[in-house]
């Protein structure tokens, strides 16, 4: 895994979603009973790394999305 | 119908994005004609959808004032709605006239302006800019209707309801409920919304908007905003035959329902939408089969359509003379004047026996909507005429609000169980800054949280507004002892008074939109944008269901909700009412403030001007037999409520003194007893000179003796409706017997003001009271209860 892209994503999670950092691992499950995102959390997420990387991830699967080492390995793929 | 239940329309207006008035706008609703074009006030450049229903006045063309353009569409409305009643404003000085409207947005136009100005001028830095501080009392929802009543000389109750998308919808019911308790002959009531860059971006970051033209109960691909204002003059039917009113129909009954399901997003099973529609119907004393066309809320969105549909089709089941249509596919959606445009159209639809029609079907379309439509009529593309006995229009919103009323050909036997019994305060939660600190903030940590067993994941959502609300909710749900479970959910009510709402949120999303794009719109942060989602927030985390409303209405508003909450018991439906008092103390409260160089020391009778607080503060409120029944510890017993207004420019009270006297003496006389019993009073002195000195005059005049006064504001700054709700949790801690038997106070003789200490064990009766700047004031009187 990409360190600097987990680092940035994880700022943006924090930043942009009130996500406290120290509760905020690279593999805590972002849509699952750890960190607990919806929909609309998903919304800012695709914006953010839009933002971010100048990557779209407007309907990606699902399973981009579970951590911040899946969204890293997006971005790593795609950059 | 017993001729005193009975409250009738009697004026209509109307401004949007088909019309200017009514006879325009209801030809081209049932001709079909779209007022939905490109979007000219905001920058769409960048956007993926350019649609809007916008009004083609500019605002100086719409009424003189300098006020918000939310405000000046709706004086446009008033106006014709007024003329239309032909009513005569200056009956008893206006007093029995109330304006009662409802706004998503508010005053963000004047928002958007003051921060654009700020970062013009700052050449790219608000911090470096300056904007007009004439924009800084136009912000607040609350400014509307004293605005509306201060053009037409109007003096009964005011009040904003802001309840997002549903606000329109529940200004009219509530505005009926007040005219069946006897607070009022007659009111204007609708609501308002100018269009705005804040809902374009918000709607667009969270792809809600439609590219094209918005296509309800069709392709559902997403909203198109529009703009405008509805008006109803809404009048008891004893009041109107007096005058030989025209009578166009009968408002019958209304629900109002909480999903506590998501922030956003309706609950796809509908059932919040049910009870909503479900309490409409048969608290009008009728049955499903016997409503001939409902104005749905339609907005075009899946969520919505598909819960709606089904909702629809679920309660109207045998019904086979079903007509529902979506005038949003002209008007588009706007927003809290959304439920008074459509309500002038059920009215029409009533009046003239035609239903308006949803447009935009294709033939493909046709076939389509033609397997899916069952025994409902959707009215695609051409008006519909049939006569209607019975009207619906739904209205549901963000933070899960649904609002329903019926408007009827006939008067009909209202089903609604009123009830008389004492309603009693039976828990207090309170947010409050710290006592001794220079600074009056609050300082949540996630242990406050956990100590509620609120999850990270929940409360991490919520903005500085949501979070002290929630806190101070759930912490007067624990005082009262009342765990919400399906035995209480939909019986148990909410009613938030604030003065400025989440305004740092709005600002800071207004300053985004500013400075990156109407495209750059956050989607995590617009939810918490509209003025209900704290009480969102606090529905879906406890489980509350019932009925639940959020008040604008300056500092004065956590007091109006008491008297709001009350008026839902004795209407039947609620037997637990929360009231609360919300506003924030944040940068950006701190800037507008400070620009109206209204700040200082804050000492009570002596000050140098205000010291802004911050707060919530919330208190459970029950009926006698919900207090035996659960053999609930009381504080105290609500006794008396009133309001009354005086309008005066938005930023001050002054000219308004008579109808603080009047407060106070009403709500003595509703509680059954003269000024002298008071024995106490919880005052909102705040260091203001003029809002002091405005108090002090009062009591003398009213008490004609020495008053024992007690200040919240001393110890928690001016936290506006938050202050307001704390008045009367102190005297409801004072009469309950919590608070030591000795405590400070100020004593107002005819020509001092002193600082001394008084006992309060003996106390009977206290009374709460407070302003709101353009003259609005409510006041509640307390009483001890005896074993």
């Amino acid at each position: 895994m990409n360190q600097e892209i987990a680092e940035k994503i994880k700022n943006m999670l924090v930043e942009s979603l009130r996500i406290p950092a120290e509760e905020l691992e690279y593999d805590s499950e972002l849509f699952g009973d750890d960190i607990g995102l919806d929909s609309i959390d998903s919304i800012e997420i695709i914006a953010g790394i839009d933002e971010l990387f100048g990557i779209d991830m407007t309907g990606q699967a699902k399973e981009n999305f579970q951590s911040i080492e899946t969204l890293a390995a997006y971005v790593e793929a795609h950059i | 119908m017993s001729v005193e239940n009975r409250v009738v329309v009697t004026g209509l207006g109307i401004v949007c994005g088909i019309g200017d008035n009514v006879e325009t706008c209801w030809n081209n609703a049932v001709a079909g004609v779209t007022g939905i074009a490109d979007v000219k006030s905001v920058d769409t450049e960048k956007c993926y959808a350019h649609k809007g229903a916008e009004v083609d006045i500019p605002s100086e063309e719409l009424s003189g004032e300098n006020y918000d353009r939310s405000s000046l569409l709706c004086i446009k409305a008033a106006g014709e709605a007024l003329k239309d009643a032909g009513f005569d404003t200056a009956e008893n000085g206006g007093r029995r006239i109330g304006v009662i409207l409802g706004s998503c947005v508010g005053g963000v136009a004047s928002i958007d302006r003051y921060y654009s100005d700020k970062f013009r001028s700052g050449e790219g830095s608000f911090a470096d800019g300056t904007g007009d501080k004439n924009d800084i009392y136009k912000m607040p929802a609350a400014a509307i209707a004293n605005n509306v009543a201060r053009h037409f000389g109007l003096n009964g109750e005011t009040a904003n309801i802001v309840n997002a998308c549903a606000a329109g919808t529940m200004s009219i019911a509530y505005a009926c409920q007040l005219i069946r308790e006897g607070k009022a002959d007659a009111f204007v009531a609708g609501g308002s919304d100018s269009f705005s860059s804040l809902a374009f971006s918000g709607f667009h970051a969270l792809h809600a908007l439609d590219a094209n033209p918005c296509s309800p109960f069709n392709h559902s691909s997403g909203i198109t905003l529009g703009e405008g204002s509805g008006v109803l003059i809404v009048e008891s039917y004893e009041h109107a035959v007096r005058r030989g009113a025209k009578i166009y129909c009968d408002v019958l009954g209304s629900g109002v329902s909480s999903d506590a399901y998501h922030i956003t997003a309706p609950r796809p099973d509908g059932q919040g939408q049910m009870s909503a529609i479900t309490r409409a119907v048969k608290s009008s004393g009728l049955d499903f089969g016997d409503i001939d066309y409902i104005n749905a809320h339609g907005t075009g969105t899946a969520k919505n359509d598909e819960a709606e549909f089904l909702s629809l089709h679920t309660l109207f089941d045998g019904n086979d003379h079903l007509s529902v249509s979506s005038t949003k596919s002209m008007t588009g959606h706007c927003l809290g004047a959304a439920g008074s445009i459509e309500a002038v159209f059920s009215v029409k639809a009533v009046q003239e026996d035609v239903v308006p029609p949803t447009i935009g079907y294709s033939d493909e379309d046709l076939t389509v909507l033609a397997e899916k439509a069952g025994d409902i009529c959707f009215v695609p593309n051409r008006k519909q005429e049939k006569t209607v006995h019975y009207a619906v229009s739904n209205s549901f919103a963000f933070g899960g609000n649904n609002a329903s009323i019926v408007f009827a050909k006939e008067p009909a036997e209202l089903n609604i169980q009123k009830n008389t019994q004492p309603v009693y305060i039976t828990g207090i939660g309170k947010v409050c800054a710290d006592k001794e600190a220079a600074e009056k903030n609050v300082a949540i940590n996630s242990a406050d949280y956990k100590e509620h067993g609120i999850k990270m994941a929940f409360y991490r959502k919520l903005d500085h507004f949501s979070q002290l609300q929630l806190l101070s909710g759930v912490r007067a749900l624990e005082d009262a002892g009342v765990t919400i479970d399906e035995s209480n959910e939909n019986t148990t009510g909410l009613i938030i008074g604030t003065a400025d709402g989440p305004i740092k949120e709005i600002a800071d999303f207004q300053k985004n939109a500013i400075e990156n794009g109407t495209e750059k719109g956050s989607a995590f942060a617009f939810p918490n944008t509209v003025y209900n989602a704290a009480g969102g927030y606090l529905s879906i985390f406890s489980g509350l269901k019932g009925y639940s409303a959020t008040v604008a209405n300056s500092v004065q508003a956590g007091l109006q909700s008491i008297c709001y909450a009350r008026t839902i018991i004795r209407n039947g439906e609620a037997d637990k009412m929360l009231a609360a008092g919300t506003d924030e103390n944040t940068d950006i409260e701190q800037e507008l403030y400070g620009a109206l160089s209204v700040l200082g020391d804050g000492k009570p009778y002596s000050g140098s001007g205000i010291v802004l607080g911050e707060g919530s503060v919330t208190l459970m409120m029950e009926t006698e037999d919900s207090v035996n029944k659960r053999q609930a510890s009381v504080l105290a017993e609500v006794a008396g409520c009133a309001t009354a207004h005086q309008a005066t420019e938005a930023d001050t009270i002054q000219g308004s003194e008579t109808a603080l006297e009047e407060v106070i003496r009403s709500a003595c006389e509703d509680a059954g007893i003269t000024p002298d019993r008071i024995d106490a009073v919880a005052g909102f002195a705040d260091g203001n000179s003029v809002v002091d000195q405005t108090e002090l005059n009062a009591y003398r005049k009213v008490f004609g003796r020495t008053m024992k006064v007690f200040s919240v504001k001393e110890d928690f700054g001016e936290a506006r409706a938050a202050s307001s709700a704390l008045q009367a949790a102190c005297a409801a801690e004072i009469l309950g017997g919590r608070t030591p038997d000795v405590l400070d106070c100020y004593e107002v003789t005819a020509d001092t003001v002193t600082r001394t200490q008084t006992e309060v064990g003996n106390f009977a009766y206290m009374l709460a009271v407070s302003f709101g700047l353009g003259g609005s004031y409510a006041a509640v009187v307390l009483k001890k209860k005896t074993v």
